[in-house]
């Protein structure tokens, strides 16, 4: 299929764009352009996570019992005042290790566990081996944990946005505190923490180029390798050093992801206020 | 006060504390070259996004949204490998290519390009909301538009946007963990991010040493906090005690 457009797309430049367009569509580029799917699931599958762990971090906020609130508090205050890279990282590595650690109780001796005080794994039957999917989930939980601590503030705001009037009618006409809360206050504080979300969402877009970090062959890595100074034995130097092609093509995506990610907010923002009342 | 001595000189965490206030230099390095570089640069984007000058206004606005849209990640590897092909033809002629290509020089150049755009943002969203009155005051009593400016929307905008401007440089401050990432590290020339990474890698104890990094970005950010938060006290001290913006010790941390 490929052949047959590069085939069409010459006749149409011109035999000059020969080269051009089979160097940008062969194999290790066609590669490239799927890693871009890693962003994409790491970005929706993360603000999945964020709203999730938002969600829980604001009910913690403003739970009645002084120790959840202060879990709240501390959750979202220690995850936004350290840089995302450095939560980003910790994660994995610190789930990794609680996992072995989990392991060691069954499958380590007391006598291995001895000896190999200070290091870690324990002894190598805790080891465990992680593959690229495996990081890719946790990457997706990492960054749900970060965002989340940013979803939580937005959404936290959001529900004392929700006008108490309704939530007093509602307790009048005999909800449930608990049905009040789920039917009332939550499904109205989507459009006052519209606008904060779309902001997390950037915030979270642009986090997606970290990827990378975790040994993940996403487009960041796989642009490096690509422009890289590229020398055949055989057909001599293909290319020089190009990396900077390779980057601002992914400069100008990053770009275009938060234009559309811009007007799909605009739409959804102009859903949620349906039958709202227009101020100013 | 023996056991604090031994304590101290046994801990683990103040082992960490030691080691890694030298890497925390640099990272306050970078902030310290990049904001005050990256202030009057903002603010001169603001006035462009501001200005009625259609080209003018139009390049600030598509530079403004060009670095706010874009992972400073990516920016870093960019102007990195932008420089790097510019070296044969440009830098090694001229003898400049090792403080051109030093992380020194190129870290906290990008950190001004990406902080400029952001704070830039928030300067123009604030030069909008300045009291029209005062304005109006300006123009009546004459003054021309120099001196409007200095007068009136340059101190107001200070003052209105100075808590967003505080959480634009503690991100500022968090962005210099990306530095080391993306730029090569000289010698023994590390950031916290790195230094902590090396220490994981040799006892593999994430907890302490992540921790202990963490420590001195959340106490740096606190810093950070309290003297802009004096500053904020000094700009409005003209202002009556009620009517003062509260400076919210831990205002949204939203970029």
């Amino acid at each position: 299929m490929i052949e047959s457009i590069i085939e069409s797309l010459v006749n149409l430049l011109g035999e000059d764009w020969r080269a051009g367009l089979e160097y940008i569509t062969n194999g290790k580029h066609m590669m490239w352009y799927a890693s871009i799917r890693f962003t994409l699931i790491a970005a929706i599958a993360g603000a999945a996570f964020a709203v999730l762990f938002g969600l829980l971090g604001a009910a913690l906020k403003q739970s009645a019992i002084a120790p959840l609130r202060w879990i709240g508090s501390f959750y979202v205050n220690i995850v936004r005042g350290v840089p995302d890279v450095l939560f980003f990282l910790f994660f994995p590595l610190a789930f990794e290790q609680f996992v072995e650690y989990i392991f060691s109780r069954t499958r380590c001796t007391a006598e291995e566990i001895a000896s190999n005080a200070g290091s870690w794994p324990p002894c190598d039957a805790a080891q465990w081996y992680l593959e690229g999917n495996d990081y890719l989930i946790l990457a997706c939980v990492s960054f749900g944990i970060v965002y989340g601590a940013f979803a939580a503030n937005v959404i936290h705001g959001a529900m004392q946005a929700v006008p108490h009037g309704q939530l007093e009618a509602a307790q009048a006409y005999g909800f449930t505190k608990k049905q009040v809360f789920w039917r009332f206050k939550v499904r109205q504080m989507w459009t006052y923490a519209l606008p904060g979300l779309s902001n997390v969402w950037m915030l979270l877009l642009k986090a997606t180029s970290l990827l990378s970090l975790l040994q993940i062959a996403d487009i960041v890595l796989w642009a490096d390798r690509l422009g890289a100074p590229n020398y055949l034995a055989r057909a001599g130097m293909v290319h020089p050093d190009w990396r900077w092609k390779y980057y601002l093509v992914l400069f100008v995506f990053y770009i275009l992801m938060t234009m559309l990610s811009e007007r799909v907010f605009d739409w959804l923002q102009r859903r949620a206020n349906r039958g709202m009342v227009e101020v100013n | 006060m023996d056991w604090i001595t031994n304590w101290l000189a046994n801990s683990a965490i103040v082992q960490d504390i030691i080691t890694l206030a030298k890497p925390a230099t640099f990272n306050l390095y970078f902030a310290l070259i990049s904001i005050p570089l990256g202030f009057p640069f903002a603010m001169l984007l603001a006035l462009g996004k501001n200005s009625k000058n259609r080209i003018l206004s139009t390049l600030s606005k598509a530079y403004i949204y060009a670095f706010r849209g874009s992972p400073l990640f990516i920016q870093f590897f960019m102007f990195y490998s932008f420089a790097l092909s510019l070296n044969r033809s440009l830098w090694k002629p001229w003898g400049i290519d090792e403080i051109v290509l030093h992380p020194l020089f190129l870290g906290p150049l990008v950190l001004v390009l990406n902080t400029s755009a952001y704070a830039a943002e928030i300067f123009y969203g604030v030069m909008r909301t300045v009291p029209n009155g005062q304005i109006e005051a300006a123009r009546a009593i004459g003054m021309n538009r120099w001196q409007e400016f200095w007068s009136v929307t340059w101190p107001n905008t200070i003052r209105l946007a100075w808590p967003a401007y505080t959480n634009e440089v503690v991100f500022l401050f968090h962005a210099t963990a990306l530095v080391y990432f993306t730029l090569p590290v000289i010698n023994d020339q590390k950031d916290l991010m790195n230094k902590a990474g090396e220490l994981f890698e040799k006892d593999y104890n994430v907890f302490l040493h992540f921790s202990v990094a963490a420590l001195y970005f959340v106490a740096i950010s606190m810093f950070i906090f309290f003297t802009f938060g004096l500053v904020q006290k000094y700009l409005s001290r003209h202002i009556r005690k009620e009517e003062r913006q509260k400076f919210r010790f831990k205002p949204n941390y939203m970029r």
